[in-house]
This record gives C-alpha cells, sequence and structure tokens, in this order.
C-alpha cells in the first residue's frame, strides 16, 4: 500500500487522458524520495478515457453530509489509458476527496512495456524538468561525479579497438 | 546537531589539504584531508583496496568470485562481505532482481569480460549460456553469512555496489586510524567526513566538462551512474537489467546521495530499472535521475540546485 500523497498535475500529461474530474489542494507529506511535482491546476480535465472514478464501498455518493460538498468524501479511483509508441498503456490514479478537496494522490504505473513503466515512473515520481549543462569551470564546486571518469583498463581496451578498427 | 552557518567558513590559517592519490580496482582514488595521511595508513588503504581485488575482481585469475566462477560448491568469502552480500539481498528484492550480482554471465556475454573483448558472444556462445537458464542470485546462491555455496558455475559481479562498498571501507580504516574529517573519491564515487560542506558537479552524460547541477553533500556519500560511462558499441554499456540482459535505455545518467557509500552506488543502478518509490519503501535517500529526452528529476529532499 503507498500511502505517501503527492500532487498530482494532470494537465501537463500530455497524451495521457484519465477521468479524474476533481483537483484541489493537495496535502503534502515529502518522504525521502518523493520528487518534486508542480502545483495541480484548478480544476481538469474533460477527457475521453473510458473508466469514470467511482466511490469505494466505505463512501456513499448519495449520502453526502449537509455541508455544501459537491462531491461525497471518499476514496476514488480510476484508470487511464494512452497510446505509447509501444501501444496502449493503463495508469492507475486513486483520490482521496474530503469537502472536495483532494487530500491525497496515488499514481500506480500499471505500464507492461519497459519504456512506458520508465516514463509512468517518471510521472509517478514527479514532472521532471528540462536541464542544460553549465561549464564545469564556471560553477563553483570541488569535485564532479559522472560519466567521464572512466577506469584504465577499459580504456585501454577501447583504445585498442580504435586502433585495430583504423 | 544542525550545522550552523559559522561553521562553513575553513578557520583562518589553515592550510591547503593534503591528497593522498591511488589506483585501486581499476579506477583512481583521491582521499583528501586536512593534515596529510601518516605513510603507515597509506599503506593500510593501499593494502585494504587490493584485498578487495584480489576478492571480487572477475578480471583476476586469481580473484575468488573467478573461483566460484570455475568451481562450484562452497566458497569463505570474508568477514566484511557480509554487509555487502546483505545489501544485494534487499536490492535484488526491491528491484525484483533487476540489479542482481549474477548479472557477470550476461557482461561476459555481451562482451565485457576479463579480457575487454569488448564484442558481443557468437550465436553459439550464447545459445550455449541460455541452455542453461538465466542466473540469479536468489536462485543459484546458497547464503550462510559468507560462505556461498553454488550448484554451478555463475559469475559474481559487484559493479552495482561494490566500488561504493569499498569506499566505505576506506573510510571507516581512517576512522579507525584517528582522521575524522577526510573526503574518500573513487572516481565520482564519494564519501564525505567533516563539518565542511562541500559542493559536486553533476556532469553532463552526453557533454563532457559540463554540469546538469550541483549537489551539496555533507557527513554523507554520493554516487553517480551514467550509462554511457562504459560504451563498447551500439547500445553495448554495462548497465544491465539482469533480468533481461539487455542494457538499460531511456534513463541515462543517476546520482544518489546516501548515509553510506555501498547503498548510494547500489541505488544509483537500481534507479535505472525501478522506480525511486518503489525503492524508497526500502531505502533512504535522495537522488537525480536523468533521461535521454534531457529531462532530469530530482528527489524533494535532494540538497543543490539543477541547472534549467
Amino acid at each position: 500500500m503507498n500511502t505517501r500523497q503527492k500532487k498530482l498535475a494532470l494537465a501537463t500529461m500530455t497524451g495521457l487522458s484519465i477521468s479524474a474530474a476533481l483537483a484541489g489542494c493537495a496535502t503534502d507529506t515529502p518522504s525521502s524520495a518523493d520528487a518534486e511535482t508542480v502545483a495541480p491546476s484548478t480544476s481538469a480535465a474533460a477527457s475521453s478515457a473510458a473508466s469514470t472514478p467511482s466511490p469505494d464501498a466505505s463512501s456513499d455518493s448519495g449520502s453526502a453530509d449537509a455541508s455544501s460538498s459537491t462531491y461525497a468524501d471518499g476514496d476514488y479511483s480510476a484508470t487511464g489509458g494512452y497510446v505509447s509508441p509501444n501501444g496502449p498503456e493503463e495508469i492507475d490514479v486513486s483520490v482521496t476527496l474530503a469537502g472536495d478537496v483532494i487530500t491525497a494522490v496515488t499514481v500506480t504505473p500499471d505500464a507492461t512495456n519497459p519504456t512506458a513503466i520508465q516514463y509512468q515512473t517518471q510521472f509517478a515520481d514527479g514532472i521532471a524538468e528540462v536541464v542544460v549543462g553549465k561549464d564545469i569551470d564556471e560553477i563553483s564546486v570541488s569535485r564532479v561525479a559522472g560519466s567521464s571518469l572512466t577506469s584504465g583498463g577499459f580504456n585501454e581496451a577501447i583504445d585498442a579497438i580504435k586502433a585495430d578498427a583504423s | 546537531m544542525p550545522r550552523s552557518a559559522t561553521s562553513s567558513a575553513r578557520p583562518a590559517g589553515t592550510a591547503a589539504p593534503a591528497h593522498f592519490d591511488f589506483d585501486g580496482i581499476g579506477t583512481s582514488w583521491q582521499i583528501e584531508t586536512p593534515r596529510e595521511l601518516d605513510p603507515g595508513t597509506r599503506r593500510l588503504v593501499l593494502d585494504r583496496v587490493e584485498e578487495f581485488d584480489r576478492t571480487y575482481s572477475r578480471f583476476r585469475a586469481d580473484s575468488l568470485v573467478t573461483a566460484v566462477a570455475e568451481r562450484p560448491g562452497t566458497h569463505l568469502f570474508p568477514p566484511d562481505s557480509i554487509g555487502l552480500f546483505d545489501l544485494y539481498d534487499r536490492l535484488v528484492a526491491a528491484t525484483d532482481g533487476a540489479v542482481d550480482p549474477l548479472v557477470g554471465r550476461e557482461l561476459e556475454l555481451l562482451g565485457y569480460d576479463a579480457s575487454y573483448r569488448l564484442r558481443p558472444a557468437g550465436a553459439a556462445e550464447r545459445a550455449a549460456a541460455e541452455a542453461s537458464g538465466p542466473a540469479g542470485w536468489a536462485a543459484d546462491v546458497e547464503r550462510d553469512g559468507r560462505r556461498l555455496t553454488t550448484e554451478r558455475p555463475v559469475v559474481i559481479d559487484v559493479g552495482a555496489a561494490g566500488k561504493g562498498y569499498l569506499v566505505d571501507l576506506v573510510a571507516e580504516l581512517l576512522r579507525g586510524r584517528g582522521y575524522d574529517e577526510f573526503l574518500v573519491d573513487a572516481s565520482g564515487d564519494l564519501v564525505h567526513s567533516g563539518r565542511e560542506p562541500i559542493r559536486v558537479a553533476l556532469e553532463h552524460p552526453l557533454q563532457p566538462g559540463t554540469a546538469i547541477g550541483v549537489a551539496e553533500v555533507a557527513d554523507a556519500s554520493l554516487c553517480a551512474s551514467a550509462s554511457n560511462r562504459r560504451v563498447w558499441g551500439d547500445g553495448l554499456h554495462h548497465i544491465l537489467d539482469a533480468r533481461t540482459g539487455s542494457p538499460a535505455r531511456e534513463v541515462i545518467a543517476t546520482w544518489v546521495v546516501a548515509a553510506d557509500t555501498a547503498l548510494a552506488d547500489g541505488l544509483a543502478t537500481a534507479l535505472f530499472f525501478t522506480g525511486a518509490h518503489r525503492l524508497a519503501e526500502t531505502f533512504h535517500f535522495s537522488y537525480v535521475r536523468m533521461y535521454a529526452d534531457g529531462r532530469a528529476e530530482r528527489s524533494r529532499d535532494f540538497r543543490g540546485e539543477l541547472f534549467s
């Protein structure tokens, strides 16, 4: 059971249609490896997904209490479909509603294709930003961690192959 | 204890730090300390690294893992192997087998073998390997502490977490010799001990000499992994999904900060295959992960910045 709570940004997922018609202020409980996400759009998102949210058995949509809530409190879940370059994939979204406000969102990747798993995981963890390289000489650092530091034996072997091939 | 702002400035009159550079397990190391390491400690560090190499290098004919590969049966590993193998048990479980020490055979088939053949195996060799079925840490190795028993030849490769683990062993040695402030940097897999945070460039995996961000590390470990770090052919590199034997795509670089270097190292590999939310069920860490499309994501608690 995933108990971590996330903000959800449906509007940013181009090509992904999920019929969660509700959005609000999510509570935000950071845990160690939750990724940053953008703030939720205020109300999303008419969509063409085949599925619709349905209250769990524990919540009775007909008996919302006397408050002016438009939606009954409770846990909702929906499955959205989208077509990836590798074929159709699905993603599960669960939200918890209290007083028309989403208090918890869980996105569960449901993909079978490895590429889709990767992109769904990316979505579940947060929205990634395009990054740009800055010249290391122009930033104040004392160490570098990355890919240019390769082992001696490996580089020698690559050099030998290049020499063979030339 | 919280770090105060005043601790970030180096006390006036402090000399430049001392460096001890050496090569070990096929990579360049540097230990930075406020005062020079004494000769006895330097000797112990070199011995420690050599002992590790003699145990775990599958590139050495005299190593213990080479013996395991050649002779099924029971092999006794050194006492410090228990922590490494315990970590692998957890990594195998948390990644559903994507990270597995027995990926060694697949690496060999793709050409990353003891002779650095760097050419994929022929069809006959691959067919012979596949006829015997895939090897897995859980199914093919019976472990009792540091005693490993195998029934068929298996190739152990501790590349996912081994270097980080050795960084931790060296750090432990330094502390035991009375050194409390140090930086052990094994070519980008590093541990920092001390009051003053260091800033580490996150090197752009496709543009050497540039960085996509900076990590601030204090009393913690940072490890980097990039799929182009060791590339020997079209799509062939050293980060393999142990379940399929295929190199990972899509994710092109990862950086992990954790309390110890073995964990940071292992998770930097695991993040190529497994979602951070899944790994966070088992492990505590912060991270940055970069994708082939140029985007990068970071955990909320990652200390540092990304350039966007």
